[in-house]
């Protein structure tokens, strides 16, 4: 009766009482909230996006935790939060985590402005002194390098191969063996590439390649010696050899003398697999995990084999993805983190029963004679999965990291639709110079945008140093 | 004298009262509206390495973005979808309206419902749903077009340059028809009856009823459902994201990139706030200038 009285009496009114009740608990309640945060806060914070590595660094976490007497979280993000989300945030000076285990292509956010500017620890000293470089693919540290000093710890190597419906291919009387080029591979595409029903689309295709080019295209390119960048930072793709690679992946897409067909991704391709609708497939080992998931119905009836050559002896592989361990400047423990890190990268044991679980394939070289890498495996008839990929993985080529690498990416890829475009026209009439002329206008493009970035030249630290807040 | 006293303070209570508790709206105006507001100008005159480094480059930002063929064709892209829009989904969309809108029919409320839909699932679920639609040799869209007219069935539509746009459009259509039909559909039901039944009396067709009684008497709803389909156009970017997710929204040869999904990418992929900032400033200035010339349209007709 007194309480009512009280607020009668609030010389603003009733509303006015309840509104302001409510504006101070709300606030009290968002003090309490984040001070609960802060005080429930983990030692060492991994922030990472694929789901599957969680499950297998969970054990290692658990581990980690009762031997140091730290609280470890794992938290799973979107690959697009994890990159842009936390260079922001690096930059801006909001909470990060203390090791983010990054996509392959995360240095173009990273690694845009000067080197001071990298919200990561600088791990090539370690790497050296603790005798981890040798013992690592010196191919896997391009991605997380800039100016010579490494970002992040490799996860993986991720050599390609090709995966085929061997009941099939062996059916049609292939001898995979004798596939040892593009040239014979191709060859050997055209005749079973067909119709075969008769209602004018074709029904069995070669091989499943990206019709935009993606990453067909780009890995053909990576296995052919084509980067688009060097460690330089030079532009590298404008060369004879890509306008070739390109007319080479137009004519194997489109046109009477096609063998490849898109599947895209899922359960389309779980479904062209299923129905033999393609024989070949571009296959890194991580994808080979992704198969054995979503397409049951074809266990027991693939293989692989190393991709074709594209000269006799040549290089039988290239690289598709991949991921790395980076350790946050800001963050609370970074020494703490780095032994998380050793733990998780480096710990032999962990690696055998992680490569059971994902078919993937360690960077730590010493690594590959574990006996969880050499079983056979059922899905791929009875193939050691892992020896097959480590034999390729000392040829996987570099994959340098540069902010300009996916607009590069999209230019190879218009180039490519260009092409085409061309292509229905006249044929292969002029395709050769077209392509030239059409590359040359794609690399001026991007030493467009170099030229415009006044933060990353060296001739404007000064100017850089003067803007910096 | 006693009674008196303690009513001064009360009414200097009273006297601040509003401007207290209008001081929140007012900070949190301030806070997220004004100030980045304003430290958006500022970008749009500086290049940025996210929010740390920052350099005054003048007007370079906005001289680059209007010489960069990629902001053309993203501009192109958006506007092509935004003319659909307006002269596809939106007649259609008052086509429904008007079936609906009979008093005959038993079922409005159900197809009210089913059209409407798409609507309640957001952007990304239609995006992805479609993505699998349109998939080459086993797609409904790619066996239905096969079986109409025998052509279609390997056809990629979100891997092919020129038919991206066609997908984004269809996609769009079964998205937004529905919705700016309700819109249409309560228009139609406040029009005046008398007025149409004095000109079916007077001898007027269905088409002549609809566009000399109806079509007026809605008119000011058909403009807002206009402008809004316009600036909603020009703000495309969840769509064509979840429908092409292997070019991350922006399809072969940049066919699906729209003006927000360029904004997005110089912004924040790229980590330039201030390029992204000028791209922003820039769309802002081509809708209010189509918002503009529509309403200025609509007051000319009056």
């Amino acid at each position: 009766m007194r309480a009512t009285r009280g607020i009668e009496d609030f010389p603003y009114g009733k509303a006015p009482f309840w509104l302001m009740l409510g504006a101070l608990g709300s606030l009290l309640l968002l003090v309490w909230v984040q001070l609960g945060q802060n005080a429930n806060r983990p030692d060492l914070v991994l922030e990472l996006s694929a789901p599957n590595h969680v499950i297998a660094y969970r054990t290692v976490a658990e581990r980690f935790e009762r031997e140091h007497g730290v609280k470890v979280a794992l938290q799973l993000v979107n690959p697009r939060a994890l990159t842009t989300r936390l260079q922001n945030s690096l930059l801006a000076g909001t909470e990060v985590p203390d090791l983010a285990e990054l996509p392959i292509d995360a240095m173009r956010y990273f690694g845009r402005g000067p080197l001071q500017d990298i919200g990561f620890v600088d791990l090539t000293e370690r790497l050296a002194t603790q005798g981890y470089r040798a013992r690592l693919v010196e191919a896997r540290l391009s991605p997380w390098s800039k100016s010579g000093h490494i970002f992040a710890l490799p996860h993986d190597v991720h050599p390609v191969m090709l995966a085929y419906r061997a009941d099939l291919v062996e059916a049609l009387g292939i001898d995979v063996e004798k596939l040892q080029t593009w040239d014979d591979f191709v060859a050997v595409g055209q005749r079973v590439t067909a119709d075969l029903d008769g209602d004018g689309s074709i029904d069995r295709f070669m091989i499943d390649l990206p019709s935009g080019g993606s990453q067909g295209l780009s890995i053909v390119m990576l296995q052919r010696g084509l980067s688009l960048f060097d460690e330089h930072d030079n532009v590298t793709f404008n060369q004879p050899l890509t306008v070739d690679t390109i007319i080479w992946y137009l004519h194997q897409n489109y046109g009477e003398h096609r063998i490849a067909f898109d599947c895209g991704w899922g359960q389309p391709l779980a479904k062209a697999m299923a129905d033999g609708l393609v024989l070949f497939y571009i296959q890194p080992d991580w994808r080979t995990h992704v198969t054995e998931m979503e397409a049951p119905k074809v266990a027991g009836k693939m293989k692989l084999m190393p991709l074709p050559a594209w000269e006799p002896g040549g290089r039988r592989t290239a690289v598709w993805g991949g991921s790395g361990l980076a350790i946050t400047k800001r963050g609370k423990n970074p020494e703490l983190a780095w032994q998380f890190a050793q733990e998780l990268y480096f710990t032999r044991s962990e690696l055998g029963k992680r490569f059971l679980d994902t078919n993937i394939i360690p960077a730590l070289k010493d690594a590959w004679d574990l006996p969880e890498l050499n079983q056979p495996n059922a899905f791929f008839s009875g193939q050691r999965l892992g020896s097959l990929y480590a034999n390729l993985a000392s040829q996987v080529p570099p994959l340098w990291s540069n902010p300009y690498t996916i607009i590069a990416e999209g230019k190879i890829n218009e180039v490519l639709l260009r092409a085409l475009e061309h292509y229905k026209v006249q044929g292969d009439r002029g395709l050769k110079e077209f392509v030239a002329q059409e590359l040359d206008e794609a690399e001026a493009y991007i030493h467009r945008q170099i030229d415009r970035n006044v933060l990353s030249k060296p001739a404007s630290s000064e100017q850089q140093a003067a803007a910096r807040p | 004298m006693s009674n008196s006293a303690p009513r001064a303070p009360r009414r200097l209570y009273k006297g601040w009262a509003p401007y207290l508790f209008f001081a929140p709206f007012l900070l949190l105006t301030a806070v997220f509206t004004i100030y980045p507001l304003i430290n958006a100008i500022i970008l749009a005159f500086q290049q940025t390495n996210g929010p740390a480094s920052r350099v005054f480059v003048g007007l370079d930002n906005f001289r680059y973005v209007l010489t960069d063929p990629t902001f053309y064709k993203a501009l192109g892209n958006t506007t092509t979808y935004a003319f659909f829009s307006v002269f596809l989904q939106l007649p259609l969309a008052l086509g429904l309206a008007l079936l609906l809108n009979t008093e005959k029919s038993r079922a409005k409320g159900f197809f009210r419902l089913i059209l409407f839909s798409p609507n309640l699932v957001g952007q990304i679920f239609v995006g992805i749903l479609f993505g699998v639609l349109f998939t080459p040799r086993y797609g409904l869209i790619n066996r239905g077009v096969q079986l109409l007219i025998g052509w279609g069935l390997n056809e990629q539509w979100l891997g092919n340059p020129a038919l991206v746009m066609p997908a984004i459009v269809i996609t769009g259509l079964w998205m937004w028809v529905g919705f700016n039909m309700i819109y249409f559909l309560a228009a139609l039901q406040s029009v005046d009856k008398t007025l149409l039944e004095a000109a079916r009396i007077d001898g007027a067709n269905p088409f002549q009823v609809f566009w000399n009684v109806t079509l007026p008497s809605i008119r000011h709803v058909v403009v807002f459902v206009v402008v809004t389909s316009i600036i909603g156009s020009y703000q495309l970017f969840e769509l064509p994201l979840a429908l092409l997710p292997v070019t991350e929204g922006k399809g072969p040869d940049n066919s699906g990139l729209t003006v927000i999904m360029y904004l997005y990418d110089q912004g924040f992929s790229a980590g330039d706030l201030g390029l992204g900032s000028a791209v922003g400033w820039i769309v802002a200035a081509i809708i209010f200038f189509l918002s503009l010339v529509q309403i200025r349209i609509a007051q000319l007709t009056d």
